[in-house]
């Protein structure tokens, strides 16, 4: 599935709508150059999930973990992971990544997945955000 | 009362013995030993490494802080550690030495939030602070404004996405120097300020100050990166241009002192603050702590810095803020510091 996006709002809103459709215990992969959006993206996965905190960028502690609100779901948190510096998927599991992954409670979005691949589930879906490279705005958002 | 702090909440292991004579702070002793050259070569840093070399170097510092103050542990009546925020290898470092200690050497023990601590840094050498206060915490990983008044503390606004901090150690990264960021940034841009005229007069841009119009107290950095991006993308070959690269360091860190100098200075009309106080990581970037002091300085605030030394993670911070916080409770509270090495947890999400 492709989808453009040509602001940043869209982008949220895309999010928003994808994240109304899971169930707990899925693993988003998002991938894209720096600046491409996928933090962005990660904030309408939160606002799906009813999130009100401002989701901030996780790529100092790495991993952050949001208590959901009551809901008719079973998703109980949703784990926001930037591997923006790391080399290997080691470090996530070092500061306990196993814990969330497949975990039907949870909800993970991994940015900068691509440097991180072999601790991702195997179903794990994979949300590429390309740039377009005239008009700067525009995104192409594929999800496989 | 003697307090030993302890702080290994990120890359900086850290301990200080602090004195507390008639309400009056003496330091007795303040040590850090710093991860950081272990972390550059990562730019950034990694959660096993750090937790390794704050094993390695945690039991070091504290007999060497020890030493220093010339205290042995039964004159200590407190120990305070870093509970959160921060990675959590490395909060467990510091949180389960400091437990051992507590158990072993019958100490009574606090947990202490990071923040606060920053916050807490200015009450070190500063007596005069006036409420209400406005305070501006910038480090890698947070940016938060807050009113301080005796009592209470109010979250005003904070970052949207990237922290001020970690906006400076990705711009660096897009301009291939090193890490930390704000301290690279920062020298390349005094490099500039001392440019001739006719050099600078070949540089043009323009970069966004995110959010600096909106009504809210709220910070967005991340929109400014990407711009210091585009710019590079377009003129790739100036990457290896030093002038150039001085050139838009000086313009990214003028983007980030503007819109933190200007949400900070709104926030204190707005709350008709007596003081304003910086603190965190990025407190010790030059060119916000002379913005800001002449800022407060036409609107007639006092303005409050802690020392270089007590902007970037130590354990001194910890103590204190652990010695305001005694000072509030209940005897009983007090005796249940007793106990705290059976409970006491880290939690790395911890807020202001």
């Amino acid at each position: 599935m492709t989808i453009k996006s040509k602001s940043e709002k869209q982008t949220i809103k895309i999010g928003k709508k994808i994240s109304k459709k899971l169930k707990g215990g899925e693993t988003l992969a998002l991938i894209g150059n720096l600046g491409s959006g996928k933090t962005i993206f990660a904030k309408g996965i939160a606002k799906g999930l009813d999130i009100k905190k401002h989701i901030t960028s996780p790529t100092f502690v790495l991993m952050k973990v949001y208590n959901l609100p009551h809901n008719k779901k079973n998703i109980k948190y949703f784990v926001h992971i930037d591997a923006y510096r790391l080399k290997s998927g080691q470090s996530l599991i070092d500061i306990g990544v196993k814990d969330w992954l497949n975990n039907e409670s949870a909800v993970v979005a991994i940015e900068w997945a691509n440097k991180v691949k072999e601790i991702l589930p195997r179903n794990a879906k994979v949300v590429n955000i390309k740039q377009d490279k005239k008009n700067k705005e525009i995104r192409k958002i594929t999800i496989t | 009362m003697i307090i030993l702090g302890i702080e290994t909440s990120c890359d900086e292991t850290a301990a200080s013995i602090i004195k507390i004579k008639k309400g009056e702070i003496q330091i007795l002793a303040n040590t850090v030993a710093s991860q950081i050259p272990i972390h550059k070569k990562y730019g950034g840093i990694v959660p096993e490494i750090a937790a390794r070399a704050h094993i390695k170097k945690i039991i070091p510092v504290i007999k060497e802080t020890l030493a220093k103050s010339k205290i042995c542990f039964s004159k200590i009546d407190l120990i305070a550690a870093t509970k959160g925020p921060g990675l959590i290898t490395s909060l467990l470092v510091g949180v389960e030495t400091a437990k051992t200690l507590s158990f072993s050497q019958k100490i009574p023990l606090m947990g202490i939030n990071h923040l606060k601590a920053h916050i807490r840094a200015n009450f070190i050498q500063s007596l005069d602070i006036v409420y209400p206060a406005i305070s501006l915490v910038a480090s890698g990983g947070h940016t938060e404004l807050g009113i301080l008044r005796k009592n209470s503390y109010k979250k005003l606004g904070q970052t949207r996405d990237d922290a001020a901090g970690e906006c400076f150690d990705k711009i660096a990264k897009i301009l291939r120097l090193g890490y930390p960021g704000g301290p690279e940034i920062s020298d390349k841009a005094e490099k500039w300020d001392r440019q001739a005229k006719n050099i600078k007069k070949k540089f043009t841009t323009s970069l966004p100050r995110p959010m600096i119009k909106s009504k809210n107290l709220d910070f967005s950095f991340s929109g400014l990166k990407t711009a210091v991006l585009y710019k590079v993308q377009d003129n790739k070959k100036q990457l290896n241009n030093e002038k150039f690269i001085q050139f838009l360091s000086h313009e990214a860190q003028n983007a980030i002192v503007d819109v933190l100098t200007q949400k900070t200075i709104t926030a204190a009309k707005k709350f008709h603050a007596k003081s304003i106080l910086l603190s965190g990581g990025v407190a010790a970037n030059n060119s916000l702590r002379e913005r800001l002091a002449k800022k407060s300085k036409e609107l007639n605030i006092k303005f409050f810095v802690p020392d270089f030394k007590f902007c970037t993670d130590n354990a001194t911070m910890i103590a204190v803020e652990a010695y305001h916080k005694y000072k509030k409770l209940s005897q009983k509270q007090k005796d249940n510091l007793n106990q705290n090495w059976l409970k006491l947890k880290v939690e790395p999400n911890l807020e202001l």
